[in-house]
Formats: structure tokens, C-alpha cells, sequence
């Protein structure tokens, strides 16, 4: 390479580079300035954008430099190391140790070597696809003779494709078809007309390959030894390699599946019994609470807002008790922010508001009752409430209580699990008990009150059946003491995802401070982050499987190289470039990889569907869910199609720069 | 060779006389090809050298025909190479009408293979996979020629060298000649200016040999096209018009 080419590459990587760091601080610093993006959403972004540019000053330092480049991108990026590392001395981010609060410098050291090595990787990437097109004089996106000649290497004619095809779609096609015909006949669902047939025929395509195979063995059994024809090694390495690839994207996508089907199962669960967001001010109680809530309702993007109060107490019934968090709410807007109404499973949430209309005797549980809680034992649980409540009328503490007094107390609704821990069932009375009670002689002596039981919640989350209580505002703020006041809204917009921006909203709606507002993942934010956690992390070890398996798509290449050595030396004798060699080995790696990737997605996308109809039964007890979740995210089976290409892209590029590298005269000489 | 004419489908080539263009200019008198300006080539064992050429020096003028003798191991094949830009000179330069292949970058380098040189191989080194048609259109799908004008131009040169009737075999089951004639159309396909052969008879027997030869000598008359050939069989040689062997790593005339 001539100097004044290195010299134009090595400015131009500098430059590119320091583009690509500003363009990630500024996006940062933008977005999570004004945007309505999540502190995640924000990184992702800035990241991709950084990962861009990288990638497109690779691509532009090895057309300057007209070879790959690697050495001034290594120069560059060893320069960016230092400023990465004064850069970020300055900002002082945050330490990932949780012992110390902002980064220590050796921190700060092993940041910027990362940074620096993410950068060259990125570039080289780019400057990969630069050296494909052949980057060193013109450039040629033509490839019609190359990929012609990596079909032969793969010996992939169209009777393969076709088989290939088939094999891809005839396994999955079976599994699905055989959930959807045990959804049809077992669970008695309806499915859509088309998917019988469809699923027989795969059936049928199934059985034929099975024979096809069969055949083909009995009739190379009956071959003479001479007559055997030998498979070449690497194209029982080109299966292998497909095979891997396959099992890999397949194992990646049903995981993830499932995470993604715990995840909103439990989102769903959540939301269902919590509110989108939390509106509180920041100290002391709201008293101005009827003058903003016309506010908050108005803005645009809010479907809900319910005042409630909260306060934590103990809650006894007989001789059981237990610890609880009550809250005070509005019967009639609370189905507005949430579910609450629909998890009733005897009684009503109304008769909070009117306990007159509480029946003295046990009302009837919900007809639905059984198919609410799914597949924990209902009747073990009614048992032990409902029919025991009617069995030992002894019990019934309600019952020493004259009519006029017992319509007056107030009702309250438990949630399932305690009033299966308490023993109680719609109609009796329960005392609700405050620690902070009045001031005796010897510090708050703890305050108690009557309430009868108007209703039973079943949420599908085992903590909130247990914790959660509810009653009337009125009767919570008096038996807390607050006067007028709530503690807070609950509110439910109209976009989930969209919580964070829409708190802004309504925090501008009104002024900002003193108000303050925690949405759905600030409340439960452990819970989210963990799981978020789990995903990458089962996400990366999953990844792995692709990686090992995208080594294979690089020893078969490297065995293909040398056994096309001599192929590669007589097209180059015959004019055919350094790229174009490259090109045929990226096609054929890519080909592995894509058609193995293919076959993962479809066996993903077949078993989940399998799953989500076949219905893999999980123990209620122990994991409160019935049966295991699936649900199938296109973009998240997208992203694992484009990791496995993207690796199965970055295990051709070594064989296929060796085998450009090859000079004409190393395959010529025979011997 | 577009414009070719067609020719009968027997394994002879015949080409009517009356199309011929015959060569006028004196090859004494036409300008120069190719040129090799002490050329110098060693190999290394380990920490041996082995110095095959040594200063050759050479020239080949348009339309010219020549061929090249000498002992097995003298560096014959590594000459070929080295004239025919597969393999850098140790030392030294070769030109290609006045232009120094050494300072052209890869992709100039490549065009001008693809272009200008046409070479035959001892061992046909054609691809298995693909039959004599495809084999022959390859350097015109390298030059990025459509594909249905690349197997046109591939069945005129096939019928040229007299296998207009074996296009669709592949390699395996073509006979030692015939392997050897498909490589000789896919050295001509693009009309070079210079065709480099590798003793290309040098696995066959004489008649055949013979057939071989008197094809490229007729290329050569009726195409214009330079050849230098490297031959074992001093009978084919002798029928040269200019006989070059290679002693000592140079190139001598006689
Ligand atoms: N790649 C190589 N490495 C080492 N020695 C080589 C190499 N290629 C050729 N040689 C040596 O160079 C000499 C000339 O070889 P070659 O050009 O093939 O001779 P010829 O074609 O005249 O028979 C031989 O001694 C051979 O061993
Ligand atoms: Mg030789």
C-alpha cells in the first residue's frame, strides 16, 4: 500500500471515529434531555447509532486505504482508547461495583479498552463488506458466476434445495399439526379450517420423506462395495454445520419465548391488580385532590385516574391474622385504572360503598370460580371457606350482631389467599388493626375496626392475594385519621409502554412539583429488572450454541478452501478477483447459515405453537400458572435470525479472506 | 471470434480456408507483446534458496509463435508464471505492450488475465462440476459477460476446437484430448493476445498430441493470436517458427 493512501486512512479513521463517539454522547445527552424514552431506549439508540458509524468508517478506511485496513483502524482505535478514557474521566459515570458510588479509575481503564476494542471490531466488520465488493480499485456488486460456483462447493442443485425445503417444512409442519389436531379433538378449540388439512398434508410429506430416506438407505445397502458412492467430507460437514446452526437458533427462539410468555403473563397479573402509574406527592398527603382530578383526566392519552389512600394494618378474623396493605379506593372509578372488578370471585367490589346489600348468609362463589383459578384446586379452597363457613354456623361471628349494626359496617375486599389464611368468606366481619393507633400513656396504643367482607379477589399473583385489601375512601380516611385527604391517584393510560412519557404529561399538566409520579416498572422494578436480567443472560448463554455452531460453518469452510485450492488458483489464472474468491466462500457460509437459520426459525416458530396449544402443564401450586407461556415475538425470532447471520457472516470472513489471499500458482502445481 | 464462421461438428477441426485472415505482418517486424527484463525467481526450502531463474531475458512480438524446451525441473512452468503474472518475479520486471505488470494493482492485474492471456495447463485443470460449455464460458462470466452471451461466444470456440458435440459433458467424461481442447477454448474464449500453454500434450499420446498441436498452430495463423508453448516432444517443437529453451535460468534461442 502506497504511503499517502495510509496516511488519508489513518486521518479519515480518526476522524470517523471521534464522529462516532460525539454522535453517541449527543444523542444521549438529547434524548434523555427531551425525549420520551426510557433510559434503556435511550442507550439502545445512542449505542446503535455509534454502531453505525463505526461500521461505515470501516467500510470507508479500507476504501482508502485499499486494502483491509486493519492497522490504521487499530492505530485509530488504540487513540480512541485514551479518549474514551479522559472523556469518561470527566463525565464520572456511575460504577457497576455496587461499593463504590461513581466509577473508580481501573473501571474507567477496562471501559475505554472495551470501547476502544467494540470500535475495531465494528470497523473491521464494515471494512469486510468494502473488501467483498472489492474495494481496492472499483467497486463490483456483481456476483453471478461466484455464487453459481458456491452452489457446486455446497452441491446444492435444485433437487437438494427442494429436499431441503421440504425436510424444513415437513417436521415443523407435523408438530403443528399434531397440536392443532389435539387442540381440535382434545381441548375441543375451534381452529381455523385450512390448518387440518394443511397439517395432514405435512403429515403426509413427513411419511414420504421417512420412506424416501428408507428407500434410498435399503437401495445403498444393496450396493457393491465398489458401486458405493462416497460423499465428500465436507459435504457431510456442510450438513453437520446446517444442523448446528439450526439447533441453536431453534433452542434460542423457544427459550426466549417462554421468557417473553413469563414476562407478560406476569405483566398482565400486575397490571391487572396495580395501576399504569402512581400520582404522589412528594410529602404529607393530598388535600387539593377534587380540584385535580378533572385535570389529570383531561389530559390526552389518560383513560383512568381513581383516588386511593393507603395505609398498611393487620387484619384478624377468629384467632388468625395477618399483615396486610389496605387501601382506600372509589368503587365506582376503580374498574377504570384496574381489573379489580374482574377479579371478583364472590361477592361485589359496589357493596364497598353500600355494605347494606351484604347478605347475612354465605353468598354463592361466582359460577366462574373454577375456571378463574385455573388449575389450583377450587374446591379444596371452597372447602375450607365457603362450605365450612356454611357448615359451622358457630363460627360465623356475624351472627351475634342485630341487623341494624351489621348493615352499617363497612365492607372490605380481601384478596383469595387471605381469605383462605383468615377463613373467611363474604358476610363475615373482620377486624382491621392500625399500630398507630391514639397517643395512651405508654406511646400509640394500636386502634382497631369492624369490617364485613363485600367481596373475594383472585389476581393470579399469589402475593397480592394474600397482602392486598380494600375499602371505601371514606371509611379509610377516618379510621387513618386524614381528614379529606388521599394519598394519591392511581391512573391507566392508554399505551402501557408509553407510561413514561405520558407521566411527564400529566406531571406538566400540573405543575410539576410537588408532585411526583411512578409508573408500573419504577413500582416494580426488581421484579422487572430481574427478569430483564435472566432474558440477556439466558439470551447470551443461548447465543453461545449459535457461536459453537458458527464455528462449524468455519472449519467446513476452511476444509472446503483447501479443497478447492486448486479451483481457486484457475480462476484466479483465468482473471477472477480477490473479492470474487471472497465472495464464494461468504455465499457459502451464508447459505449454511441461512438455510440453517431458516430451519431453526421454523422448528421455533412450530414448537412453540405446539406448546402454546398442546399446553405443557406446569404445577399451579408452586408456579401459579397453569401452563407454560409461550408467545411468539416476530421481533424477537427476528433478532435471533439476524444474530445467527450476523455469526454465521463473521465465521466466512476468515476462510474467505485466506482463500483470496491464495496466490494463482499455489493449486496449480500438481503432485 | 465472434464472427467466426461455423464449423462442422467432427472432432477435426476444419476451418474453410477462404475466411482465414492471414497473418501479413512479419513477426520480426510487429510490435512487441510481452516482454521479460532479467527476470529472477528463487523458491525457498527452509533456509536453502533455490534460484530457478536467473536473469532471463525475452520477447514475444504480436502474432508470434515460439516454443520452449528444456529439461524437467529447469524452471519451465515457474518461467510460464512468472511471464503470465501468476507469480511475482524475485527480481526484475515484465512488461506487457510497454506497461510493467509488477506496479498494477490487483484489480488491473486480474483484468488483464482475464483479457489478454489464455493459458492451457499441463493437467487440463478444468472444474469437474461444470461440463465443457461452462467451462469454456467461465472467463467470460468473470469478464461479467450476460450468461447467454457468454455460451454463445463458449459454442463458437468449442465448435473451433472441433467439440461442438460434447458441450454438455462434463470433464470426467471427456477423453485426455478433448479435456485438453476445452481448455484451449477457454483460453481463446475472450480472444487474448497471448496464449500461454503449459506442455499440453505432455499426458497424451503422439496422435493426439498431434492433433493438439496442429490446432494451436492453426489458432495461431488464422487468430493472430501470440503463443508460447512448452514442450517435451522435441518433433513438436522442431515445427516451431522460433524454438526457445530455458538452461541455467535463461532463456536461449536454438
Ligand atoms: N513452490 C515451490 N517451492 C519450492 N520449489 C519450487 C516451487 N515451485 C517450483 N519449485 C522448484 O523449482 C524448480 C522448477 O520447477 P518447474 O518450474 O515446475 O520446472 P519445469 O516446469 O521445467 O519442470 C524445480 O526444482 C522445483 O522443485
Ligand atoms: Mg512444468
Amino acid at each position: 500500500m502506497k504511503k499517502p493512501f495510509r496516511t488519508a486512512a489513518l486521518l479519515l479513521a480518526l476522524v470517523l471515529y471521534a464522529i462516532a463517539f460525539a454522535s453517541q454522547l449527543v444523542l444521549r445527552r438529547f434524548l434523555s434531555v427531551h425525549g420520551l424514552l426510557s433510559a434503556d431506549e435511550v442507550l439502545i439508540v445512542s449505542f446503535v447509532a455509534q454502531t453505525l458509524v463505526m461500521f461505515v468508517t470501516g467500510f470507508a478506511v479500507t476504501f482508502v486505504a485499499r486494502s483491509s485496513g486493519w492497522r490504521e483502524l487499530g492505530a485509530a482505535s488504540l487513540l480512541m482508547v485514551g479518549v474514551a478514557f479522559a472523556a469518561l474521566k470527566k463525565i464520572e459515570p456511575p460504577s457497576f461495583s455496587p461499593d463504590h458510588y461513581l466509577a473508580r479509575t481501573d473501571e474507567l481503564v477496562v471501559w475505554a479498552l472495551l470501547v476502544g476494542l467494540a470500535g475495531f471490531l465494528l470497523a473491521l466488520w464494515g471494512g469486510s463488506f468494502a473488501l467483498i465488493i472489492g474495494a481496492s480499485e472499483s467497486v463490483e456488486l456483481k456476483s453471478g458466476y461466484e455464487a453459481g460456483i458456491a452452489r457446486t462447493h455446497l452441491r446444492l442443485d435444485r433437487s437438494m434445495l427442494l429436499r431441503l425445503a421440504w425436510i424444513g417444512l415437513s417436521i415443523p409442519g407435523t408438530f403443528f399439526g399434531v397440536g392443532i389436531v389435539f387442540d381440535r379433538f382434545s381441548n375441543g378449540h375451534q381452529v381455523p379450517l385450512w390448518s387440518l388439512p394443511a397439517s395432514a398434508l405435512s403429515f403426509l410429506a413427513f411419511l414420504a420423506l421417512l420412506g424416501d430416506w428408507i428407500r434410498s438407505r435399503v437401495r445403498e445397502a444393496r450396493l457393491k462395495p465398489g458401486q458405493k458412492r462416497k460423499r465428500p467430507a465436507t459435504q457431510v460437514m456442510t450438513f453437520i454445520s446446517i444442523a448446528g446452526v439450526a439447533v441453536g437458533v431453534w433452542a434460542l427462539t423457544v427459550v426466549l419465548a417462554v421468557m417473553s410468555g413469563f414476562e407478560l403473563d406476569l405483566k398482565k397479573k400486575i397490571l391487572g391488580t396495580t395501576a399504569h402509574a402512581m400520582l404522589q406527592r412528594f410529602t404529607g398527603d393530598m388535600t387539593e385532590w377534587r380540584t385535580i382530578a378533572p385535570k389529570i383526566r383531561a389530559v390526552p392519552g389518560v383513560v383512568g385516574a381513581s383516588p386511593f389512600v393507603f395505609g398498611e394494618v393487620m387484619i384478624s378474623h377468629r384467632d388468625a391474622l395477618t399483615g396486610s396493605e389496605i387501601k382506600g379506593i372509589e368503587p365506582s372509578t376503580v374498574g377504570q385504572v384496574s381489573e379489580l372488578p374482574k377479579q371478583v370471585i364472590a361477592g361485589e367490589v359496589a357493596w364497598i360503598d353500600d355494605p347494606s346489600q351484604i347478605p347475612r348468609l354465605p353468598a354463592k362463589p361466582h359460577a366462574a370460580l373454577s375456571s378463574d383459578l385455573q388449575d389450583q384446586d377450587p374446591d379444596q379452597y371452597l372447602e375450607d371457606t365457603y362450605e365450612r363457613r356454611k357448615r359451622h354456623p358457630e363460627e360465623d361471628t356475624a351472627s351475634k350482631i342485630d341487623d341494624d349494626a351489621l348493615f352499617k359496617i363497612p365492607g372490605i375486599c380481601i384478596g383469595k389467599e387471605m381469605s383462605h389464611a383468615l377463613r373467611v368468606w363474604v358476610g363475615d366481619v373482620v377486624s382491621v388493626i392500625t399500630p398507630l393507633g391514639d397517643m395512651g400513656p405508654t406511646g400509640p396504643v394500636p386502634r382497631g375496626k369492624n369490617f364485613r367482607v363485600a367481596c373475594i379477589l383472585y389476581s393470579g399473583m399469589y402475593e397480592y392475594d394474600m397482602k392486598f385489601a380494600y375499602i371505601g375512601i371514606p371509611e379509610a380516611q377516618s379510621f387513618f385519621r386524614t381528614k379529606d385527604a388521599i394519598t394519591g391517584f392511581e391512573l391507566k393510560y392508554d399505551d402501557v409502554d408509553a407510561a413514561r412519557g405520558l407521566g411527564h404529561r400529566v406531571l406538566d399538566a400540573l405543575g410539576n412539583f410537588p408532585y411526583r409520579m411512578r409508573d408500573w416498572t419504577d413500582l416494580n422494578r426488581n421484579l422487572f429488572s430481574a427478569l430483564k436480567l435472566e432474558k440477556v443472560a439466558m439470551g447470551i448463554i443461548l447465543t453461545f450454541i449459535v457461536l459453537v455452531a458458527c464455528f462449524n460453518i468455519l472449519s467446513t469452510l476452511i476444509m472446503l478452501v483447501l479443497e478447492k485450492t486448486k479451483e481457486i488458483s484457475i480462476l484466479k489464472s483465468m482473471g477472477a478477483r480477490d473479492a470474487s474468491v471472497m465472495k464464494i466462500f461468504v455465499f457459502e457460509g451464508m447459505t449454511i447459515g441461512f438455510i440453517g437459520t431458516a430451519m431453526g426459525i421454523l422448528m421455533g416458530l412450530a414448537s412453540c405453537s405446539f406448546v402454546e396449544r398442546f399446553g405443557l402443564k406446569l404445577d399451579a401450586d408452586v408456579y401459579y400458572i397453569s401452563s407454560l407461556p409461550v408467545i411468539v415475538e416476530p421481533g424477537q425470532f427476528a433478532v435471533v435470525a439476524l444474530i445467527s447471520l450476523c455469526l454465521a457472516y463473521l465465521a466466512t470472513l476468515y476462510p474467505a479472506i485466506k482463500a483470496a489471499q491464495l496466490s494463482p500458482v499455489d493449486g496449480l502445481r500438481e503432485d | 471470434m465472434s464472427e467466426l464462421p461455423p464449423s462442422d461438428p467432427v472432432a477435426q477441426p476444419a476451418i474453410p480456408v477462404a475466411t482465414l485472415v492471414p497473418e501479413t505482418a512479419a513477426p520480426a517486424q510487429a510490435p512487441m507483446l510481452l516482454e521479460a527484463r532479467d527476470v529472477h525467481k528463487s523458491y525457498w526450502l527452509g533456509d536453502k534458496e533455490i534460484h530457478v531463474l536467473r536473469g532471463a531475458t525475452f520477447g514475444v512480438r504480436k502474432g508470434e509463435m515460439a516454443s520452449l524446451v528444456g529439461p524437467s525441473g529447469v524452471g519451465k512452468s515457474t518461467f510460464l508464471h512468472v511471464i503470465g503474472t501468476l507469480d511475482p518475479p524475485t527480481q526484475g520486471q515484465v512488461l506487457f505492450e510497454g506497461q510493467d505488470t509488477g506496479a498494477m494493482p490487483e484489480e488491473t492485474l486480474s483484468r488483464f488475465r482475464n483479457r489478454q492471456i489464455g493459458f492451457v495447463f499441463q493437467f487440463h485443470h478444468l472444474l469437474p462440476e461444470f461440463t465443457a460449455l461452462e467451462n469454456a464460458a467461465m472467463p467470460a462470466l468473470i469478464q461479467r459477460l450476460p450468461v447467454a452471451e457468454a455460451h454463445k461466444r463458449a459454442k463458437e470456440v468449442l465448435e473451433l476446437v472441433g467439440l461442438g458435440h460434447r458441450m454438455d459433458h462434463r470433464p470426467g467424461e471427456l477423453s485426455g484430448g478433448e479435456q485438453q481442447r476445452v481448455a484451449l477454448a477457454r483460453a481463446l474464449i475472450l480472444k487474448p493476445k497471448l496464449l500461454l500453454a503449459d506442455e499440453p500434450t505432455g499426458n497424451l499420446d503422439e496422435a493426439t498430441s498431434e492433433g493438439i498441436h496442429q490446432l494451436l498452430v492453426q489458432l495461431n495463423q488464422q487468430l493472430g493470436i501470440a503463443a508460447l508453448v512448452v514442450t517435451h516432444n522435441p518433433r513438436l517443437a522442431e515445427r516451431m517458427p522460433r524454438r526457445l529453451r530455458l538452461a541455467d535460468g535463461l532463456v536461449v534461442d536454438g
